[in-house]
């Protein structure tokens, strides 16, 4: 139990255990149990409400639009908050400023070049 | 506080990255095709130009530095080499790409865009000296290639987009399972040292003494990945495969470069204290990446899959003066260097006349480069050239000195395992370059004249002046090299 590795050995005896406490259960409960399946039974439980259709569904992909704009956006946001914290602070000041208009920029010209492509339209 | 930044030392990478940007604007502007190659051509040129200036200036300049020492940003020579090597290798590729996008309907300018933002990660990459900045500039170069990857346009092999589809998304998932196995060594690093800084971290890992190996081991595996050394090397021939030709040459001469200098970065300075656990692994990785490279290579009937298992071979013999760094760190990173700066060479050249087949044999197998010395007798002799000096004979001298700095550098070293691997391998090597050489000398009737356009002829030639001019004055390189030595980290 010393060494480098070593503090690995409780991690694996862990996932060990674990695995076991699973097997035991799922071994005990298909042992002891009867089984008298009946179609209601077999049927994909799915909060007590009767399932209707299938598991496959399909969305539409013109929403990329959103997750797009999402992302740039959230881009922006993730950036522009802890600036706005600081920007105001002593020793900081317009060069602070203009260096987000900078790259407030950068991701302007994307999305102008997107708007451009005609990729922002809704089909 | 507000940093000072030197903007002169981040001049190289601050000219492609604008570059990309005006490439953009251009394209909404409604420049045209050829607009937009000079415009990218001269982003390169103009890279290029600020780091000859640097150079020049000869004093290393370095930014983003921390009050305590320790910058994250520096342009020395080692930095100023790659850089060069990177800017000068993307130039080529986009005469390259030039005759390959011609369809109408083809997004030129986000091709060139795409290009210009990966050259921008591999220049930053050269210059990153803190881990961070390393994993950052890697997936700026690695995330515009996968949409390059499957890029619309001519491809070996008569492949449809489904096939450029699996190429890009097996490169995709590649690479973000080996960058998230790199982002846990560097976790455990940082976790151990507190510190991010390269030189930081190798004094911090010299006080704490052996412990960390798996940190290291766990680290190099992106940029193994990178560099497609075995076994890490799986994407490398589909992808070439499926890609563009043209960016098969770029994720084998500028990815691959990227990928050995922030190796060479980690590993020389900042695992420094390592040296002795992980040079011995370096060893291994060299000799299987290169024996296996090289006889997958014998079975190919594919160029382009042919090149892709050579440039995993050639990865192999890049490596191996990396095992001796324990013994001769400086002279290992040059003979690493040396044949790097060559491979660039020669491989680019084989790439310019392997895309000017393509554009008559949608399949480029080997069997359809059979008369080629008739049909088109320059480029035949330029293939040969370059594949012989891929070999390792003469006359393709420059070749043949790469293999003698990494020979060189090993024997000194103490490797001699090591040394007899890379004796058997080149005798390997030379069959399947040999036999791809002697097959353009076959004869083939009814063979038209194969048309060469313009660009392609201009990048194959320079590509082929540089081999030359390495072939006949080595001294060059021999030359630069050293100079780009010590690291300063």
């Amino acid at each position: 139990m010393d060494g480098y590795l070593g503090s690995y050995a409780v991690l694996a005896l862990l996932v060990l255990a674990g695995v076991g406490v699973v097997v035991v259960a799922m071994t005990g409960a298909r042992l002891l149990s009867p089984s008298k399946p009946t179609r209601e039974k077999l049927l994909t439980y799915e909060c007590g409400v009767d399932p209707v259709g299938e598991g496959w569904a399909q969305s539409y992909v013109r929403y990329y639009v959103f997750t797009f704009l999402y992302v740039v956006f959230a881009v922006d946001a993730v950036f522009l908050f802890p600036w706005a914290t600081i920007f105001a602070a002593p020793g900081f000041g317009l060069v602070t400023l203009g260096e987000m208009f900078v790259f407030l920029g950068f991701l302007a010209v994307g999305v102008l070049y997107a708007y451009r492509k005609g990729a922002l339209t809704w089909v | 506080m507000v940093q000072s930044i030197d903007y002169a030392a981040l001049a190289p990478a601050l000219a492609a990255a604008i570059g990309a940007l005006l490439v953009v604007l251009a394209d909404l502007a409604g420049a045209g095709r050829r607009a937009l190659d000079g415009l990218t051509l001269l982003t390169a040129g103009t890279g290029l130009a600020t780091v000859f200036l640097l150079a020049a200036e000869g004093a290393s300049r370095r930014t983003f530095c921390l009050s305590g020492g320790g910058c994250s940003y520096v342009a020395d020579g080692f930095t100023l080499l790659i850089q060069g090597l990177v800017l000068a290798a993307a130039a080529i590729v986009v005469l390259l790409s030039s005759p390959v996008l011609t369809g109408d309907r083809l997004p030129t300018a986000e091709y060139h865009f795409l290009l210009l933002c990966a050259v921008t990660g591999a220049v930053t990459l050269g210059a990153a000296r803190d881990l961070i900045t390393l994993v950052v500039a890697l997936e700026v170069v690695s995330l515009p290639v996968f949409a390059l990857t499957a890029f619309p346009g001519r491809r070996p092999g008569g492949a449809a987009g489904r096939v450029a589809g699996e190429a890009a998304l097996k490169l995709f998932l590649f690479s973000v399972v080996s960058t998230a196995v790199t982002l846990y060594g560097i976790a455990l690093l940082y976790g151990v040292t507190g510190e991010l800084q390269l030189d930081r971290l190798a004094a911090a890992l010299a006080r704490a003494g052996p412990g960390e190996p798996v940190a290291a081991v766990l680290t190099i595996a992106g940029f193994a990945f990178k560099v497609a050394a075995v076994p890490f090397h799986f994407w490398a021939p589909d992808v070439y495969q499926g890609a563009p030709v043209p960016v098969a040459a770029f994720l084998s001469v500028v990815s691959k470069s990227a990928g050995f200098a922030g190796l060479i970065l980690v590993l020389a300075v900042g695992l420094r204290p390592y040296a002795e656990t992980w040079s011995v692994l370096l060893g291994v990785l060299a000799a299987t990446t290169m024996t296996w490279g090289n006889l997958v290579a014998l079975r190919q009937r594919h160029a382009v899959r042919l090149l892709a298992w050579s440039s995993v071979a050639q990865s192999g013999y890049i490596l191996a003066p990396l095992a001796i760094a324990h013994r001769e760190p400086s002279l290992a990173v040059q003979a690493t260097l040396v044949y790097l700066v060559i491979y660039a060479a020669m491989n680019l050249g084989a790439f310019g006349v392997v895309t000017a087949v393509s554009r008559r044999y949608a399949r480029n197998e080997l069997e359809d480069y059979r008369g080629l010395a008739r049909s088109a007798p320059l480029a035949a002799a330029a293939l040969g050239f370059f594949l012989i000096c891929l070999a390792g004979l003469p006359p393709g001298l420059a070749g043949l000195f790469a293999k003698i700095a990494v020979f060189r550098a090993v024997v000194l070293g103490g490797a001699g395992w090591l040394a007899v691997i890379l004796a058997i391998n080149t005798v390997i090597g030379l069959y399947y370059y040999l036999a791809w050489a002697v097959r353009m000398l076959g004869v083939r009737a009814g063979e038209p004249r194969l048309a060469v356009p313009f660009p392609l002829g201009v990048a194959t030639a320079v590509a082929a002046v540089v081999t030359v001019g390495l072939s006949v004055a080595p001294a060059g390189v021999f030359g630069l090299v050293p100079l780009a030595l010590p690291l300063t980290p």
